[in-house]
């Protein structure tokens, strides 16, 4: 849950990208670090482990400056995705206000997508929270592997397959030269702020 | 497709499955180009080729066992210990004690328990927390699986007097219950009770503590499976003795239907129910975390509807209730 400080008309909300493992979570919270350094109001802490899989989570401040008269402040989180570290993903998805679900587009990783799919909406509702309320962006990650020649799955097959139900915003991908990157946390904010106005009332 | 242009594809995935770190289907690739090589003997260097890739899979084979094998939560730099415990605390402003023992939680529940166990320990010297810090010295104990431990612990605070008589009951029934849970035969010491008049106006500050929790201690208790929790807990005599309940599912099983059972037992705030195994409707939908807005709740003096929260689901292992299910359930309002 944002903690709204009403004297110093500051509010802090928290996003959680969300997803299988290996399918670019982290790279995501990385090239938004390298490339927006005026809203990065911290250092990107990672806690990696062997074949650089995220541990526990990753971890990026950032300041949005004022918005409609509040100060606005944003933890980027990623969770582990390994099925392994499911109780850290659960630990790191508490309070959560924002959500973006990366997906990974390699047609193997199909089935991995919708489990990891299906995990944060069991998390979100052991928070008495709903996949269906949370603001939520999708992004298909990893279409710059098109031209490899791998077998991706069509975009419309991952909103087939992810986004029937949720009709969430969704944006193609490939974080690793940072196409996508902004439209997918641009949107996820605005969601989550548009939210957070409606329960704080914050910007009346 | 020919055979020679199959195996180049799958060579060309696999190398990039690697390449993402895709291990275990970059080794599916590999298998399928041995297939197709061993049963087209006429390609060239076809041997040559199945060597090389046998080498490549014994490489993936060792770099899966080594991330299968890497412990989930090592310890990490003290740095990185601070950061999660400021972050992940739930309490960001107020009460020192409180704050403290919110981020030793979350220290614990990352799996840094070394520096969780040297703050809890600390935190026994506040009178506000230190209830709640031995319950999760104890929990600690018994998430390394050292109930031995968890039982000295116990044995120590019996012996000195830093532990009123009532506030060693409540830790010790906690203790006695999770040993039971893990079917961990065995005599809790005791010590002899005194009067503790002096203690009355004490107790009444901590209890008006204990209600103005910090906001982030009620989603603590509704949210989590309660492996750690700062539960400040209510004093018993706040709550009705509760004889039986009534759960009714907030989704999946039957609608309107109230399942009733009987309370094992009771402290607090928190009941105990034995679910038989019969009940597998009830069972599927019951899980640590899941909120039942729904009950009912009988008192030998009134019958009370509220919410509830499950708290934890555990299977008997064994005696005459094997199979059933035995399920803590925290009372949230009446």
């Amino acid at each position: 849950m944002a903690t709204f400080n009403f004297k110093r008309r500051e509010i802090e909300c928290k996003i959680v990208y969300y997803g299988p493992g290996r399918c670019g979570k982290t790279t995501n919270l990385e090239y938004i670090f390298k490339t927006y350094k005026k809203q990065v109001s911290g250092e990107m802490v990672s806690i990696d482990t062997e074949g650089d899989r995220t541990l526990f989570f990753d971890f990026l401040p950032m300041g949005l400056g004022k918005i409609k008269g509040c100060d606005v402040k944003v933890q980027l989180y990623t969770v582990p995705g390994q099925v392994q570290y499911s109780s850290t993903r659960k630990l790191v998805l508490k309070e959560v206000d924002g959500v973006v679900f990366v997906a990974d587009s390699l047609e193997v990783r199909r089935e991995k997508n919708m489990l990891s799919l299906k995990d944060l909406h069991e998390n979100l509702k052991s928070y008495g929270s709903s996949i269906f309320k949370i603001p939520l962006v999708m992004q298909y990650n990893k279409r710059d592997l098109e031209e490899e020649g791998i077998p991706l799955m069509p975009i419309a097959q991952m909103e087939h397959d992810l986004n029937r139900q949720l009709k969430a915003p969704s944006h193609a991908a490939a974080a690793i030269n940072g196409q996508g990157v902004a439209k997918t946390i641009t949107d996820c904010l605005k969601l989550t702020l548009l939210h957070l106005q409606k329960e704080l009332k914050w910007a009346k | 497709m020919g055979a020679a242009a199959q195996i180049k594809t799958l060579l060309k995935e696999a190398d990039l499955y690697q390449q993402q770190g895709l291990l275990n289907e970059a080794k599916e690739r590999y298998k399928k180009a041995t297939e197709i090589l061993k049963a087209n003997a006429d390609i060239a260097n076809g041997q040559e080729l199945i060597k090389s890739i046998v080498k490549k899979v014994v490489a993936l084979n060792q770099a899966i066992n080594r991330i299968n094998d890497a412990t989930t939560k090592p310890e990490v730099s003290g740095q990185k210990q601070d950061l999660i415990k400021n972050l992940f605390s739930g309490v960001r402003e107020g009460d020192g004690g409180q704050r403290d023992l919110e981020g030793a939680i979350a220290l614990a529940k990352f799996g840094q328990f070394d520096r969780a166990l040297s703050e809890f320990d600390r935190l026994l010297a506040d009178n506000t927390v230190r209830v709640a810090a031995a319950k999760n010295i104890i929990r600690c104990c018994i998430e390394l699986e050292d109930l031995d431990q968890a039982v000295k612990r116990f044995a120590a605070w019996v012996k000195d007097d830093g532990f009123k008589d009532s506030e060693l009951k409540k830790i010790r029934f906690f203790l006695d219950n999770r040993l039971r849970n893990l079917d961990h035969d065995c005599t809790l010491p005791e010590r002899t009770p005194v009067l503790e008049v002096e203690d009355i106006e004490v107790d009444h500050q901590a209890s008006d503590k204990t209600s103005e929790g910090p906001a982030g201690f009620v989603d603590e208790v509704e949210a989590e499976s309660v492996d750690f929790d700062s539960e400040l807990e209510l004093h018993e005599e706040e709550f009705l003795d509760i004889n039986s309940v009534g759960i009714q599912l907030p989704a999946g099983g039957p609608k309107g239907q109230m399942f009733e059972f009987d309370v094992s037992f009771q402290t607090g705030n928190s009941i105990n129910l034995i679910i038989p195994s019969t009940e597998k409707t009830l069972l599927k939908e019951l899980k640590a975390g899941t909120k039942l807005p729904e009950m009912q709740f009988f008192s030998p003096i009134a019958i009370l509807n509220g919410s509830g929260v499950v708290t934890s689901k555990t299977r008997i292992k064994s005696g005459p209730k094997e199979g059933d299910y035995s399920l803590d359930i925290t009372i949230l309002t009446t």
